[in-house]
C-alpha cells in the first residue's frame, strides 16, 4: 500500500457552515400546539362558563320576536352556532356538554389507568399464576365487542340500582364513567404488562433485587418511574377514544340527560339535519376536534418518549 | 498519491481506493461533530487493511463515508474518494446503488439484524445476482449454493430453503459473507464482523474472510476495535483517534516499531495472554476527545503520558518514518530522545507516589 | 456425570463460597423441553481469591453467577456462602444474605435506572437497609464515589445517560461497594467497554479488591482478561466445568481439548507471536439437547468412542489442576508459544 502525506489542513470544509443546527429537524409540532390550544380553550370555557359573558346559561332560551321556537336562529351574531330544537344556544350547550364529556373521559381514563396499570404490573412482574389470572381478565374483557359490553353494563347497573338502595349515588353519569373505565382496563393492563416484562429483565431491576429490595420497593422505585412516560402517552390517546365512546353511547340513548352531552345533542339533532344542520354539525365538530386534539398530543408524546407500543 | 487520474488509463498496479483529505462532519444540536477529519490513504488491489480505533474514533463513519452509507441528514462531506480512478465521494445513493454489491460490499456486526427474517437464505443470496448480474432464477440459485459451499456452510443445498432464525450466529455471518461475495466485489468492508461471535467462531470467520480475499483478489477493509483481530489478518493497519489517522504501517512494522504514543498505550492496555496473571495494566487515563471542540494541538495530547507544550498547541501532521509505508502523527514519537526523557520523568514520578503502597486509582474521566 | 465431580473442591472450612452440584434448568415455552443451562457444577472460592469463570456464550457462566445470588433460585444443588446454605433460606433471611454479596453486570447503562439521579442510585442500598444516619449515609456514598473516581457533586445532579460507559460501570461498582460486601460477582464487567477504559476498570477492581479484602467471581468470555485478574480459572462448556486450575498453570498447560481450542482461537495482538492453531469446526450444540457422555465430544479433535458413552469426572492431574477429560492433552502442547525472532 502506498500512503501520501496528508495535505495541510484546510480551514474548514467550504460546504460546512459552522453554525450549530439540529441533526434531525424536529417534526413540525403544529398538531400538538393546535391540540393544546383547543383543549385549553375548552377547559377554560368550561370552568368559567357561568361568569364568561359570551356563554349563555344552560337554560337560557333565545327568543326571536318575543317567542321561542324550534331552530329559530341559524348561526350568526346573536347565537354563534345557532339554536336547537328548544331554542337554546348551541354554543352554550356544547360547552356545558363538554363539561360532562370531559369529566367522564378523564375519570374513566383514571379508572382504567389505575386498575389496568396495577393489574398489568402485577402480571408482568410476578408472572406465574398472577399473570394467568390477569391474562384471563384482560382477554375476556377484550373478547366482547366493546359497545355490546358497554350496553350490557349500563343496563345491568340500572337493574342493580333498583335492587340495592345503597347504590343511590349511581346516577347515569357515574354508570357511564364506570362502564368506560372497565372497558379501558384491558388495553392499559396489556401495555403495562408488556412494559413491565421488558423492564423486569433489565439489569438495574436485578441489581435492586440483589441489594435486598422487596418487590414493592422494586416496583415503586425501579419499574413505575420507567412506566410513566408510556402510560401517560397511552392515557392521552385513550382519553380521545373514551370521549368518542361516550359520544357513541349517548347517541344510542345511553347519554347523560342533563346537561346534554355532545353525543345526545347529535342524536337529537340528526332527525332535523336537513332543516337545521347547525344543531348536529357543531356538536360533531366539537367532538371531532377534541378527539383529534388528544390524538395529536398523544402522538407527539409518543415521539418524544420514543414509544412504539402505543397502539391500543 | 497516484499520478493517474483518468479512469481510462488505469492498470492493475494502480491503487483501488484513493482517499484524499476525506472529512465527514455532522451538524448536531451541540455543534459540528468532526467525526472524520481529514483522512488520506491509498489501498491497493487484493490487500487487507485493518482500521483500528476505539468507539468514537471515526472508524465506522470513515468506512461508511467510503461506501456512501451515511445518514442523509446533517452529514457534511468533503475531500475526494476515488474508487478505480473514479470519484465516488460526491455520488448520491441512487448512483452508489450501481457500485454496492457489484464493486463494494459490506458485512456488519450483527448478522441477525442484517438478514431479512422473512426471506429464505437462498432468495437473499440470489437477489443481488438477479439484479446486478441479470441471472435467471435457476442459475442464481445454483450460484447461491456454490457460494454457500465457498463460505463452508455444510449441506449447502438444504440451507437454501431455510430462514435466518434456523441458523446459528456463526452460520448467519457466513451467509452474510456469501451475500457480500455474490457479485464478485473488488472491495469488501467488514465492520466489526466478529464482535458478536464467540471466540472459536471468530477465528473461523476471520480465516474465511482472508481465504476468500486471496481467492478472489479482493481488497478487504476490516474495521475493528480489537488489535488482536487485525494483527493476524491484515497486510496494513491504520490506527484512528479522534477522527484522524494517527499511525499507519504494514502490520509487522506497526507492531514491532510503533511510533505513535496512542498506539503504544492501546497495546499496553490490552491484557496479554502470555503475561502472568495480575500483571498491572497500563490504562490510558481520561477519555477520547470531544469532536465538537477537539483539542487545538495533537488530539491525543490530553491523555498522552509524554505530552509537551508543543503537543498542546500545534497539531502534528502525518509524517513518514524511516521505514517504507510507515506514517505517524506525533511530534515526539516513541523512540525519540524526548520520548525517553519523558518516560524517565514519569517513572521517577511513579516511584515517588507509589511509596505509600497506595496505587492511584486511574484518573477520573471528566466530562 | 461428565464435567461433574467435586474432586477440585478444597476443604469446606476455608471456602467463602462453595457450590455443589448446581443445576439450573429453564422450561422451553410449554413444550415440556428444558434448557440445561447449568448441569451439576461444583466450585469453591477462598476468601480473598478471584475465581474466573470462562466460556463461550450459552455455556452457563452467567446463569451460574445469578444462581449463586439465588436470582432466580437454582433447580437443585447447594450454595454455601459464609457458612450458610442459601438455597434453603427464606425470603427475608435471603434478602439479608444478599447484601454480603453483590453483582456487577455487563451493560453499564442498563444496570442503572435511567430515571434516577446517580447519587440516589448509589445511596439506594443504604436506604433499603436503613443503615446509619442521613449524614453517615452521605459520607459513605461520597467516599465510595470518590474511590471509584466519580465526582460526588456531579453524581448528585446527573442521571446515568450523562456519563460514559466506563463511568457508568464505575457507578455500578460504587453501588455494589456501599454495603461492604465480602464477595462481588462480576458478570462480563468489561466486555462492553473500549480497551483503554477496560484497563481502567480492571485496575480499579484489583485495587478495590486489595483495599476492601474482597473475593471476586469474575465471569467473562475473554480469556486474556480472565487470566489477568484471576487466581484460579474454571473453564465451562455447555453447562459443565471442563477444567479448573490456577490461572498461570491453566494457560501454560491446558489439559482439556476445549481449553486448548479456546486458547488457540484468541487473536493475539502481535503478529510475531506464533500461535499453534487447533481449529475446530462448527459451533456448540443446543443446551436443549446436550450430547451424551462428554459434552464436548461432538467437536473434540481427540474424541473416541468412550467419550460419547461415558461422562468424564473432574480429576486431579497436577497440583491444583483438575480436568474432566478421558484423554487429556499431553503436556507441552500449549497453543500460545514463544515469540518468533523473525520479523
Amino acid at each position: 500500500m502506498t500512503l501520501t502525506i496528508e495535505s495541510p489542513p484546510v480551514a474548514d470544509p467550504a460546504s460546512a457552515p459552522d453554525t450549530p443546527a439540529r441533526t434531525q429537524r424536529r417534526r413540525p409540532r403544529i398538531g400538538m400546539w393546535f391540540g393544546i390550544t383547543w383543549l385549553g380553550g375548552l377547559v377554560f370555557c368550561i370552568v368559567f362558563a357561568s361568569v364568561l359573558p359570551f356563554i349563555r346559561l344552560y337554560d337560557t332560551k333565545i327568543r326571536v320576536g318575543g317567542k321561542a321556537g324550534r331552530y329559530n336562529l341559524g348561526p350568526g351574531w346573536t347565537a354563534w352556532l345557532g339554536t336547537d330544537s328548544s331554542s337554546h344556544d348551541v354554543f352554550a350547550r356544547c360547552i356545558y356538554g363538554a363539561r360532562v364529556t370531559l369529566t367522564v373521559g378523564v375519570l374513566s381514563t383514571v379508572i382504567g389507568l389505575v386498575v389496568g396499570g396495577l393489574l398489568g404490573i402485577a402480571s408482568g412482574y410476578f408472572q406465574g399464576w398472577t399473570d394467568r389470572v390477569g391474562s384471563i381478565i384482560t382477554d375476556s374483557l377484550l373478547a366482547l365487542p366493546p359497545l355490546l359490553l358497554a350496553l350490557l353494563l349500563v343496563y345491568r347497573m340500572d337493574d342493580l340500582k333498583d335492587v340495592y338502595s345503597w347504590l343511590g349515588w349511581l346516577d347515569r353519569q357515574w354508570e357511564i364513567t364506570l362502564t368506560l373505565g372497565i372497558l379501558a382496563i384491558a388495553p392499559f393492563a396489556r401495555i403495562a404488562r408488556a412494559q413491565t416484562i421488558a423492564l423486569r429483565d433489565r439489569e438495574f431491576v436485578l441489581a435492586a433485587r440483589s441489594l435486598g429490595a422487596k418487590s414493592g420497593r422494586v416496583i415503586a422505585r425501579e419499574i413505575l418511574p420507567n412506566l410513566i412516560p408510556a402510560m401517560l402517552t397511552v392515557a392521552v390517546t385513550g382519553l380521545g377514544i373514551l370521549v368518542a365512546a361516550e359520544g357513541a353511547l349517548a347517541f344510542l340513548g345511553l347519554g347523560v340527560e342533563r346537561p346534554l352531552t355532545w353525543g345526545k345533542m347529535i342524536s337529537d339533532g340528526q332527525r332535523d339535519l336537513a332543516r337545521a344542520w347547525w344543531a348536529t354539525i357543531f356538536p360533531c365538530l366539537f367532538l371531532f376536534l377534541t378527539v383529534i386534539s388528544f390524538n395529536l398530543i398523544g402522538d407527539q408524546l409518543a415521539r418524544r418518549f420514543d414509544i412504539r407500543e402505543a397502539a391500543i | 498519491m497516484s499520478n493517474v487520474s483518468q479512469a481510462a488509463s488505469r492498470d492493475i498496479t494502480d491503487p483501488l481506493l484513493e482517499l484524499t483529505d476525506v472529512k465527514t462532519h455532522f451538524r448536531t444540536a451541540r455543534g459540528l461533530v468532526r467525526a472524520v477529519d481529514g483522512v488520506t490513504f491509498n489501498l491497493d488491489r487484493g490487500k487487507a487493511l485493518g482500521i483500528v480505533g476505539e468507539s468514537g474514533s471515526g472508524k465506522t463513519i470513515l468506512s461508511r463515508s467510503i461506501m456512501g452509507l451515511l445518514p442523509p441528514k446533517g452529514a457534511v462531506r468533503s475531500g475526494s474518494i476515488k474508487f478505480e480512478g473514479r470519484e465516488i465521494g460526491n455520488l448520491g445513493r441512487k448512483q452508489m446503488r450501481h457500485i454496492w454489491g457489484k464493486e463494494m460490499a459490506m458485512i456488519f456486526q450483527d448478522p441477525m439484524t442484517s438478514l431479512n427474517p422473512l426471506m429464505k437464505i437462498g432468495q437473499q443470496i440470489a437477489e443481488p445476482l438477479k439484479i446486478h448480474l441479470g441471472m435467471d432464477k435457476t442459475s442464481a440459485m445454483a450460484t447461491a449454493e456454490k457460494l454457500l459451499q465457498d463460505v463452508r456452510i455444510p449441506e449447502a443445498h438444504r440451507r437454501l430453503a431455510q430462514y435466518p432464525h434456523e441458523l446459528s450466529g456463526g452460520m448467519r455471518q457466513r451467509v452474510m459473507i456469501a451475500i457480500a461475495l455474490a457479485c464478485g466485489p473488488t472491495a469488501l468492508f467488514a465492520d466489526e464482523p466478529t464482535t458478536a461471535l464467540d471466540v472459536t467462531v471468530q477465528a473461523q470467520i476471520l480465516d474465511l474472510l482472508n481465504e476468500q480475499r486471496k481467492d478472489r483478489n479482493m481488497s478487504l477493509i476490516l474495521v475493528t476495535h480489537d488489535l488482536g483481530v487485525v494483527a493476524g489478518h491484515t497486510d496494513d493497519i491504520a490506527v484512528m483517534y479522534g477522527g484522524q489517522l494517527v499511525e499507519m504501517a504494514p502490520t509487522r512494522v506497526l507492531f514491532a516499531n510503533m511510533k505513535m504514543p496512542y498506539t503504544e498505550a492501546l497495546m499496553q492496555s490490552i491484557p496479554k495472554i502470555e503475561d502472568p496473571s495480575h500483571t498491572r495494566l497500563t490504562a490510558i487515563g481520561g477519555r477520547p476527545p470531544d469532536l465538537v471542540h477537539p483539542p487545538k494541538g495533537c488530539r491525543f495530547a490530553p491523555r498522552c503520558p509524554y505530552v509537551r507544550e508543543k503537543c498542546e498547541n500545534e497539531m502534528p501532521q502525518l509524517q513518514q518514518s524511516d521505514l517504507p509505508g510507515h506514517f505517524f502523527r506525533c511530534w515526539y514519537p516513541v523512540g525519540s530522545p524526548e520520548y525517553f526523557e519523558s518516560k524517565e520523568r514519569n517513572a521517577a514520578k511513579a516511584m515517588a507516589s507509589a511509596a505509600p503502597t497506595e496505587v492511584p486509582v486511574s484518573i477520573g474521566e471528566a466530562r | 456425570m461428565a464435567g461433574t465431580g467435586t474432586a477440585h473442591l478444597r476443604s469446606a472450612s476455608d471456602a467463602l463460597l462453595r457450590v455443589e452440584n448446581l443445576v439450573v434448568e429453564f422450561p422451553v415455552g410449554r413444550t415440556g423441553l428444558k434448557v440445561n443451562a447449568v448441569s451439576g457444577i461444583s466450585l469453591d472460592v477462598l476468601r480473598g481469591e478471584t475465581l474466573g469463570l470462562v466460556g463461550e456464550s450459552g455455556c452457563g457462566k452467567s446463569t451460574t453467577g445469578r444462581a449463586i445470588m439465588q436470582l432466580p433460585r437454582p433447580t437443585s444443588g447447594s450454595v454455601m456462602f459464609e457458612g450458610k446454605e442459601l438455597t434453603s433460606m427464606g425470603g427475608d433471611t435471603m434478602r439479608e444474605a444478599r447484601t454480603r454479596m453483590q453483582m456487577i453486570f455487563q451493560d453499564p447503562i442498563s444496570s442503572l435506572n435511567p430515571r434516577r439521579k446517580v447519587r440516589d442510585i448509589v445511596m439506594e442500598p443504604l436506604t433499603i437497609w436503613g443503615r446509619g444516619s442521613k449524614s453517615q449515609r452521605n459520607d459513605q456514598v461520597d467516599r465510595v464515589l470518590d474511590e471509584v473516581g466519580i465526582d460526588p457533586q456531579r453524581a448528585a445532579e446527573s442521571q446515568p445517560h450523562q456519563f460514559s460507559g466506563g463511568q457508568c460501570q464505575r457507578i455500578s461498582i460504587a453501588r455494589s461497594l456501599v454495603l461492604d460486601p465480602s464477595m462481588i460477582i462480576c458478570d462480563e464487567p468489561v466486555s462492553a467497554l473500549d480497551v483503554s477504559v477496560q484497563a481502567q476498570v480492571l485496575n480499579l477492581l484489583e485495587d478495590l479488591k486489595q483495599r476492601y479484602g474482597l473475593t471476586l467471581v469474575f465471569i467473562a468470555h475473554d480469556l486474556a482478561v480472565v487470566k489477568n485478574i484471576s487466581d484460579r480459572v474454571a473453564v465451562m462448556y455447555l453447562g459443565k466445568i471442563c477444567e479448573v486450575a490456577g490461572s498461570d498453570e491453566l494457560y501454560r498447560a491446558p489439559a482439556h481439548h476445549y481449553t486448548n481450542v479456546l486458547l488457540s482461537s484468541i487473536p493475539v495482538p502481535d503478529p510475531s507471536v506464533a500461535v499453534k492453531r487447533h481449529p475446530i469446526e462448527g459451533e456448540p450444540p443446543s443446551p436443549v439437547f446436550p450430547p451424551s457422555g462428554c459434552r464436548f465430544n461432538t467437536r473434540c479433535p481427540a474424541a473416541q468412542e468412550r467419550c460419547s458413552a461415558e461422562e468424564p469426572l473432574l480429576r486431579e492431574i497436577g497440583d491444583g489442576h483438575f480436568v474432566a477429560c478421558h484423554y487429556p492433552v499431553h503436556g507441552g502442547d500449549a497453543p500460545v508459544t514463544v515469540r518468533s525472532s523473525s520479523n
